[in-house]
Formats: structure tokens, sequence, C-alpha cells
């Protein structure tokens, strides 16, 4: 740690020099996705805000933020699913990844290849292609009436919503942190050992704390956009669900009220960047005292 | 002074990918002792060291401690502790934390935990520096931490994997003594590995210089240091000049085309033989009243001594002294029956030459980066 700090005091000194010329060709590598940024991202965020405080006459309003608490319920719902399908993720996920890391390098390649396979189909076949699974006349249906059960399907349960967000998200939580523990030095874990740790003591005492960032960029990348699914639930859900992701949707797509699909978004915005935050400072912190 | 025997190795052999890295190792390391593992890189003794831990199983042959066979127990079972290359402190936790994990681990209450860490503390001079955090430490107390996060734990034995290797010179002789200290004071065996032959000699009770995955050589630095058993000891401990030579009879060996009284014996009548004589260990004399006569190639002064290059019948000696001679100075040497080592034929004994590329390795050996083996 030490040393690459040493490092990189040599690194800046040495770049010093040209800093200037350097900075000058940054600035212009850097044009084209300003341009970009500027045409798709910060001009509709910017659409949303507008939006989001004017009325159809375009007079400037709160209406449409105080509204919102008839949306409460749909928030909540929301949450609560994308809460589940997390720690589902984690659960899953965690062990795998922890599994992969500690296989040899060629197997771990193997490993992380079949786990990205299903991320090169798109997210829509996928999800059609759970329906066909859990569906009424569905491949388990089939299978469990040929066992003597009753014909049922799962489309429209809640547990079908939650295993469609597990099913599309869980690359993205095993896939940091396996990176993290991969990391994680080899003489650290033997040390834990040489100090007294069995095998579940490494995992509890070293290697867990160790990959929290891992954790935390891992549930950053399944609840983000578990929470504001849309296609998911309405697929699997069967119409049954309501999710923040579906109001947003039918705002514009149906009803072509803008302004309160406007307002939903922001707020919703707003919501995940705070827990983003909250998160981040929980992972800073976790590199120093958190312990004691 | 016989102590307990507390490690044995008996015949271990290790191979990686194919690759022998231990050929049969036979050890006994006794209780209290200070030992050191010296070798090349590549030598076999950071195995050696990770066999007694227990993080590699040998091949064949069987690990004793306190007499029992402990070849199945595994690391976290043995009363060993490991004080790491790289040290290997916990980035996730501070310095106490670090130093308290063995007792956290055992459940010891918090405030004897905090007791023996401030002891420990103590110990290691990073007195206060409890809530730091590790990364803001430097090389020299991180290793500090280190030890003192093994020591905490009472272990019978310490294994250090080249521990200093990362310091710089200063620091390094600081740390050594200051190891040196801790291991007096604490009574622990200290298992020590390194490939500087100083260090090795400086510390140790005993040093086992390993090569190629084989013991060449086990003793005090001393013996290692005066009575090498081969040319490979005497090339790698300490400056030496190495020449062929045959044995007449005990105690009358001829090399560079002088017969020289000396103190061996035992070799058979006329046997071909390696003899060492130690730069210190050569007296100059003026040209007519020399064993030996050669002319001054080379002179480099080193502060406490000048390195002199002589050239005796175009071969090299090395002779360290503190009286000036010029380049290109007619020169006579004076060798005590004392200073003359005398050594059984080896497998090294072509492998060493004279100092006439004596410069040149110096500036090789220091490009030279370790890496563990």
């Amino acid at each position: 740690m030490n040393n690459s700090a040493k490092v990189r005091k040599k690194v800046l000194a040495a770049s010093s020099k040209s800093t200037i010329e350097r900075s000058w060709l940054a600035r212009i590598a850097a044009c084209p996705h300003i341009l970009w940024s500027v045409l798709f991202i910060i001009a509709p965020l910017m659409f949303v805000a507008y939006f989001a405080f004017t009325d159809s006459a375009g007079n400037f309003t709160f209406e449409n933020i105080t509204n919102l608490t008839n949306y409460g319920e749909t928030f909540m719902l929301s949450v609560f699913f994308s809460l589940i399908a997390t720690v589902v993720c984690i659960i899953i996920g965690y062990p795998l990844a922890y599994f992969i890391a500690r296989l040899k390098p060629r197997k771990q390649k193997l490993f992380i290849l079949l786990l990205m396979l299903p991320m090169w189909i798109s997210l829509l076949i996928r999800t059609y292609s759970l329906m066909a699974l859990l569906d009424n006349g569905g491949i388990i249906s089939t299978f469990l009436v040929s066992l003597g059960f009753e014909k049922l399907s799962f489309i429209g349960t809640g547990g079908a919503v939650i295993l469609g967000m597990v099913y599309d998200y869980l690359p993205y939580m095993v896939l940091p942190i396996y990176t993290t523990i991969s990391k994680i030095d080899v003489r650290c874990i033997e040390a834990a050992a040489d100090l007294g740790c069995n095998g579940w003591q490494t995992v509890k005492n070293v290697v867990f704390p160790l990959s929290v960032p891992g954790i935390i960029s891992g549930v950053t990348m399944v609840f983000v956009p578990s929470i504001s699914t849309f296609y998911i639930s309405q697929k699997l859900g069967g119409g049954a669900f309501d999710l923040i992701g579906d109001t947003i949707e039918r705002q514009f797509q149906n009803k072509l009220t803008y302004h309160t699909g406007a307002a939903i978004s922001l707020v919703m915005m707003i919501l995940i960047l705070i827990s983003l935050a909250v998160m981040n400072r929980f992972s800073d912190n976790d590199g120093g005292e958190i312990i004691v | 002074m016989e102590k307990n025997l507390l490690i044995e190795l008996k015949n271990i052999t290790k191979a990686f990918d194919g690759e022998p890295v231990l050929r049969g190792i036979n050890l006994d390391i006794h209780d209290k002792e200070f030992i050191t593992l010296l070798g090349p890189s590549g030598c076999g003794k950071t195995t050696t060291l990770r066999i007694i831990g227990g993080f590699e199983d040998p091949d064949s042959g069987d690990v004793f401690f306190d007499g029992k066979r402990i070849n199945d127990v595994p690391s976290y079972k043995r009363n060993v502790n490991t004080v790491f290359q790289r040290y290997a402190l916990f980035p996730h936790l501070n310095v106490f934390e670090n130093i308290a994990f063995g007792l956290r681990l055992k459940k010891r209450p918090d405030r004897e935990i905090a007791e023996k860490v401030k002891e420990m503390l103590k110990l290691v001079n990073l007195k206060g520096f409890e809530r730091r955090s590790v990364s803001t430490l430097s090389g020299g107390q991180q290793q500090r931490v280190a030890i003192a996060r093994a020591l905490i734990n009472d272990p019978e034995i310490l294994l250090l994997d080249e521990p200093l290797g990362a310091l710089d010179l200063k620091l390094r002789k600081d740390m050594q003594n200051e190891l040196k200290n801790i291991q007096q004071k604490t009574g622990i065996t200290f298992i020590y590995v390194t490939h500087d032959q100083e260090e090795a000699l400086s510390m140790s009770d005993t040093v086992v210089v390993m090569n190629n995955g084989e013991i060449l050589q086990i003793g005090t630095p001393q013996d290692i240091y005066n009575e090498p058993v081969n040319a490979f000891v005497a090339d790698f401990i300490g400056e030496s000049n190495l020449i062929f030579g045959t044995m007449l009879e005990d105690y009358k060996v001829r090399f560079s085309g002088h017969i020289f009284d000396c103190l061996d014996k035992g070799f058979e009548p006329n046997e071909s033989v390696d003899v060492v004589v130690r730069p210190e260990d050569v007296d100059i004399v003026a040209p007519e009243k020399g064993m030996l006569c050669g002319t001054v190639s080379n002179v480099t002064f080193m502060g406490v001594h000048y390195e002199i290059i002589v050239d005796i019948n175009n071969y090299k000696w090395m002779i360290q002294t503190t009286d000036y001679c010029g380049e290109g100075e007619k020169i006579g040497l004076y060798i005590e029956p004392d200073a003359i080592h005398v050594m059984k034929k080896s497998e090294y004994s072509d492998m060493v030459g004279d100092y006439s590329s004596y410069s040149e390795e110096h500036e090789h050996l220091s490009d030279i980066v370790e890496e563990d083996d």
C-alpha cells in the first residue's frame, strides 16, 4: 500500500511535465461523449424535471409530486420485491462467486463464461422462456400433472416475478463478488489459517469482510434494475402486480400523462441516488475501522 | 547444551508439477533455537518452511512435532505461527484488531486481549498505534505488526519467511537486532528463511545451507564460515578464494605451486581437493618474503579496508587489507596454517571460479530481485 502510494507520486511527478499537452488531448478525446451526454442524458433529464414540475398548461406546480402519495403502495411493493430478489441473489450468488474464485484459473474462466452466456441473450427472450416454464400448460406444470398434481400456473404469483428478477440479474451479482474475492491476497487467507481459523472462520473473518465492496456493487447492479423493471412484472406477474416501472410505463404509453410519469421517475431516481450514497459510505468505512 | 528436540523432518520430498523442489530433507530443530534456512532463490527453503507451517504437504517423508507425526494436522491446528514475506496483514482491520485476531478466535475475554495487545505493541516498539489503519504504516511498522500478531498466540515456533526482504538496508539492520532481542526475550524457537548470508550469520544459532532442494551443511555461523563442507558453501557464505589443490599428506597441502602447512587431515595421499582461503586471512608481505607472489590488478576502497585483486599465476585472488597497495605493484602473500581450509571435491568444485570477473559479478548481483521459491 505504501509502495503503491509512492509509485503514484512518482507517476504524478513524471506526468506533470507533459500535463498541459495531455489535458488538451484528453479534452478533445472527451468531446464525442460530452456531446452524447448532453443530447441523450442531460437534456432528457431536464425534460423529466420540467414535466415533473409543470401541469398540462405548462404552469409551475408541485401537484404532480404531492399526488405521488397515491402510488405509495406501488412503491412499497416494488421495493419489497426488489429487496427479496437482491437478497436471494446474494444467497445464491455469493457461494457461487466464492466457489469460482477458489478454482484453478483455467476453470475460473470456463465458469465465468458459462455465467455470462445467458447475458448474451436478450432479456426479453429470457423472460419469455421463463413464461414457457411457469405457465399453465408450461413444462413444470405438465410435469406436476404427470405426477398426479392438479394443473396449475405460477404466472401471476409474486414468486414468479421475484424468480424472474433473480434469473435475469443473478450474473450481475456474481461477477463483482467473484472479482473482489479473486483479488484477495492468498497470503491473507494463509495468515488466517496460520492464526487458527478453520475454513468457515476464514470465510467469516477475512474473505467476507474483504469482499463487502463486491457485494455492494452487486447489490446496486441487481437492486436498481429490479426496482425499475416493468417487463418482468408484466409477463411473469400476469398483470396481478403493479410495480413502479409498470406505472411509469403506463403513464407514458397509455394515458399520455407525462407529468405524473416524470414525477414518479424523478422521485425514484432521487431515492436510488440516496440509497447508493448510503451504501457507498458504508463500504468506505469498511476499509477502516468499522469492526472496532 | 543439548536442548529438547522440537521439530524433526524425516526424508521430506516435494515436487511442483513434476519439478523436484525438495530431495530428501532431514532436519532436527531444537527448543529455543534460532535456526536459519539459507540458500539462493529456488533452493527449497521457503517450501521447507511452508511444510512446517502446514501450508504444503510433503510428497513423502514425515514431519514430527514434539515426537508426534503432524503430516495430517492442518495449519490452523498447529502451534506454529508465521510472519509472511509481505506481512499479509488484514487490510480491513486496524492494528489492534490485526494483533488481537488470534485471541479473538480463541474467544478470550476483551480485557485479557487488550492487555496482551498492549504488551505486544510494547515488545515491537509500536506503543500508541492501536487505532491506526494498517495501510497507513510504513514497511517496517507493518512488519512489526505482523510479528506481534504472530507472537501474541504464544506459539512454540515462529516461522519467518524472508521477513526483512522488502525493507531498506538500514531498517533491515535495526530489525535484525530487534528480532534477535525478541527471540531471546521470549525464548520462542525461530525458524528463519533468508537468502542474505550476512543476516543468517549475524542472527542465527544454527544455519542450514540449502541448494537445489538439498541440505548441504548444518552448523553454527562460525562452523559454516570457517569450515564450509564444499565449494558451494564456501562461495555462498562470504568472500572466499577457492583454489584447486592436492593434499600431499596430513597437514600438508599444495596449491598455486607452493606447499603449505595446514590443520586438515584425513585425506588420501595426493588426493585432489578444494582449498578455501578467506580474503581477510591473507597477510601482505614483501615479494621476496611471500609464500606466493603476484601483481595487484585492481584496488577498491571499501571504507574499513581495501579490497585488492591479485593476479597469481593467472589466477585472481581477493585480499582484504587495511594496507594500501598500488595497482601494478608486486606483492608477496603470507598465509598462516589456520587460514587454510581444505575440502573434499564435490559436484560444485567446477562451478566456482576466481575473481577475474569480480566487478561484473558485483553489478550482476545487485540486479537480482529476489522472489520467493
